[in-house]
């Protein structure tokens, strides 16, 4: 897309709205905008990663890489869960920096739409690949709860190293959350290690899901001259 | 010689000088580009909560608590060494300069190797700055001993293969998933080398640095078994040096010399990995460590000396390995009950001596030799693996008297080497347990070393008899266990015999 485009689309919004009643970002300039910001983030790539996960979702539990049924069978799939978390925030790396943020208004809608729809399809890939043998533990509550919180933390680390090294703090506190699970730690805010229908631990994980997204919006990550 | 020509000899060592000089240049600008400082704070917190915390659990021994290094440290930096490795390995590609390097002078595999080492560094640094810090936290907490370095040189050979392995996947695969999928499938195969290696006996799964469970008193009653760490460690290299060499075979572009040395530096690391990964393959668990037939020097099963102290439990000295000297009180006031119930009678011991602890074999316990000895393990002291300091004290109480009453060997909890206890001797060991400070309630929960062991209506039957023989007075107790300990030994004494 090129600058003219980017005017274009910021000046025919309130055109659109006034004159037409589909919103926007249905205008085919707005499309296009949606599937270039999607192409800039890798998402497709992204996308395949996250399948991949659901897969090794899938032989993990079918083939028994857990370990016995007690906390041992949380390891493997919390090791998933951070993982799909890491590419959800590696993918608010932005190749466009300042120029991107000066030139479309629809940047921060767009960021929120990619986290949220990237965190849904990492928690669908890893139910779909769980589903098919059924013996998660956990089960898809634990999952959900897991995959979200640990999107935020990497959401909130894009915002500060960059979205390039933001894998790193969802896989940090996922080392943390090991311990705690095998130390029989308690604080809702490390959540793996609280049972799934646990409300505190919901919380904890919703409000930094919640932080990251909104730092994301309306932030981004850090700017890539530094980072990617 | 024309002037030329001695321009031409004076040359290669300003040429070298520059080199050398270059080299250091680059690699202090590697080392500032590094994304790895923004690791130290997050490692620093796993290490003080996992590695170190664990390690100030366990006894105050060096090689138990070292064992930390390979088993919780290394599964703490794995992921990060490699995921790092791959995002400074994915760096051209990522930023589509590939094309553009490809023209400085510099060879690509120079330029990589430079690259590769600044990330080396700053993770081998940094894992031994938290070797450092732990083993002066040990040294300030043992008795006896020196640091083992075997643990330090595997685990930094595995972080070399990581982020070697890593970094070359970085390169032949760039892209910003990179690194997390490489993160993410180190830490799956550690899961998984971990769950297979646990508990194994030999074999290939022993490569796993993390999966092999050290006694608490390894390196004390024998050498620290070398072998083991000999195959891992050249595994490792091995892995790390063929990967370094893959990086100069596959580049694009570079001189056929340097291509050729690199397909050299290659064969010669798979040919490293392959000689450790045989060896380990015929590695086997022995009492006091893993053995490797082609690497194994008989010098290393000769016992260490040293000189037992000792503390003295009523008339009967009990004597600790030197570096078990902090359980020494904990352990004569344990035992001291007990040697003062028997003492006097026939078999009673004349000294108790802490013995090694047999690898998976669980606790021992055991009354042998001329005059008797008692002699016990190790395996649980207070403080560590979650036992507390009267489970410790119950535990070695239970051991004595069984072996004491019964006659038997207490290896793993359960007896070996002997018969099965009467009822009246199971009676009698719970008498003299009460007596000791140990409840029958504790007993009748089972105390899992020894513990009785008997069908609920046989066990009210037993420790009822127990109860009345513990209510009696010492001294008729002592009288009559002073007539009749051989045949109650021997198993000719029935429930209703008993007072």
């Amino acid at each position: 897309m090129t600058a003219a485009g980017l005017q274009n689309l910021a000046g025919a919004a309130p055109e659109a709205k006034a004159s037409w009643p589909p919103p926007a970002w249905l205008h085919p300039a707005g499309l296009r905008l949606v599937r270039l910001h999607l192409a800039s983030r890798r998402v497709p790539a992204a996308l395949a990663a996250l399948a991949v996960c659901g897969v090794v979702m899938w032989a993990a539990l079918y083939w028994h890489w857990v370990l016995g049924s007690g906390t041992g069978a949380q390891s493997v799939p919390i090791v998933l869960e951070a993982g799909t978390a890491s590419v959800v925030a590696v993918t608010t790396s932005s190749p466009f920096g300042e120029l991107e943020r000066a030139g479309v208004r629809w940047l921060p809608w767009l960021r929120l739409g990619t986290a949220v729809a990237l965190a849904g399809a990492a928690v669908g890939a890893l139910c779909a690949g769980a589903a098919i043998t059924g013996d998660l533990s956990g089960g898809t509550l634990g999952v959900l709860r897991n995959v979200a919180g640990l999107t935020g933390i990497g959401l909130l680390a894009a915002a500060v190293t960059g979205g390039g090294l933001a894998w790193i703090a969802p896989m940090a506190y996922m080392v943390a959350a090991q311990y705690a699970i095998i130390a029989g730690w308690t604080t809702p805010w490390l959540w793996p290690a609280r049972p799934p229908a646990d409300h505190g631990a919901a919380l904890c994980a919703a409000l930094v899901l919640a932080a990251g997204v909104a730092v994301t919006a309306f932030r981004g990550a850090r700017d890539p001259a530094s980072g990617d | 010689m024309s002037a030329a020509g001695a321009l031409v000899r004076t040359r290669p060592p300003r040429a070298e000088r520059a080199s050398t000089v270059s080299v250091a240049r680059l690699l202090r600008t590697e080392l500032r580009r590094s994304p790895w400082p923004w690791m130290i704070p997050l490692l620093a917190a796993l290490f003080f909560f996992d590695p170190f915390r664990t390690a100030m659990s366990y006894p105050p021994v060096w090689g138990v608590r070292a064992s930390v290094i390979t088993n919780k440290l290394l599964p703490d930096f794995e992921a990060f060494a490699a995921g790092v490795a791959a995002w400074a390995g994915s760096r051209d590609g990522r930023r589509g300069a590939t094309d553009l390097l490809t023209t400085t002078p510099w060879p690509v595999w120079a330029r990589r190797g430079v690259a590769l080492a600044a990330t080396m560094c700053w993770v081998l640094a940094t894992y031994l700055v938290f070797v450092a810090v732990l083993y002066i936290a040990i040294a300030r907490a043992s008795s006896w001993g020196g640091p083992p370095l075997w643990p330090v040189a595997v685990g930094a050979a595995v972080l070399a293969a990581l982020c070697a392995a890593g970094f070359a996947a970085g390169t032949f695969f760039p892209g910003r998933f990179t690194a997390p999928l490489v993160a993410l499938g180190v830490f799956l195969i550690s899961v998984s080398v971990f769950k297979n290696a646990v508990g194994s006996t030999g074999g290939y799964t022993l490569l796993s640095p993390s999966g092999v469970v050290p006694n608490p008193d390894i390196g004390v009653f024998y050498h620290y078994p070398p072998d083991l760490p000999t195959a891992q460690a050249l595994f490792f290299g091995g892995v790390a040096v063929a990967a370094a060499g893959a990086l100069g075979l596959f580049a694009v572009t570079g001189e056929v010399r340097l291509r050729r040395v690199a397909a050299v530096i290659a064969v010669a690391g798979v040919a490293a990995a392959g000689t450790g990964a045989g060896l380990a393959g015929t590695s086997r668990q022995e009492a006091y460590g893993v053995v490797i037939p082609a690497l194994h020097d008989a010098a290393s099963d000769r016992p260490v000396l040293y000189t037992p102290v000792c503390g003295d439990a009523g008339g009967v000295p009990v004597c600790l390995h030197p570096a078990f000297r902090a359980f020494l009180a904990g352990t004569v006031a344990a035992l001291r009950p007990v040697l003062a119930e028997v003492a006097g009678l026939p078999g009673g011991p004349v000294r108790a001596d802490q013995v090694a602890t047999q690898a998976m074999n669980g606790p021992q316990a055991s009354i042998t030799g001329t005059p008797p000895v008692f002699h016990f393990d190790m395996l649980n002291t207070p403080g560590s693996f979650a036992v507390s300091t009267a489970g410790f004290d119950d535990s070695l109480r239970v051991g004595f008297v069984t072996a004491f009453v019964s006659g038997s060997r207490i290896s793993g909890g359960a007896l070996r080497g002997g018969t099965r206890p009467a009822e009246a001797q199971i009676a009698v060991q719970a008498a003299l347990l009460e007596v000791a400070g140990v409840p029958l309630s504790a007993q009748r929960a089972g105390l899992g070393f020894g513990g009785i062991q008997e069908p609920p209506a046989d066990r009210a039957r037993i420790f009822a008899v127990a109860q009345r023989f513990a209510a009696l007075p010492s001294v008729t107790q002592h009288a009559w266990l002073a007539a009749r300990l051989p045949a109650l030994r021997a198993g000719q004494i029935t429930l209703a015999q008993l007072p």
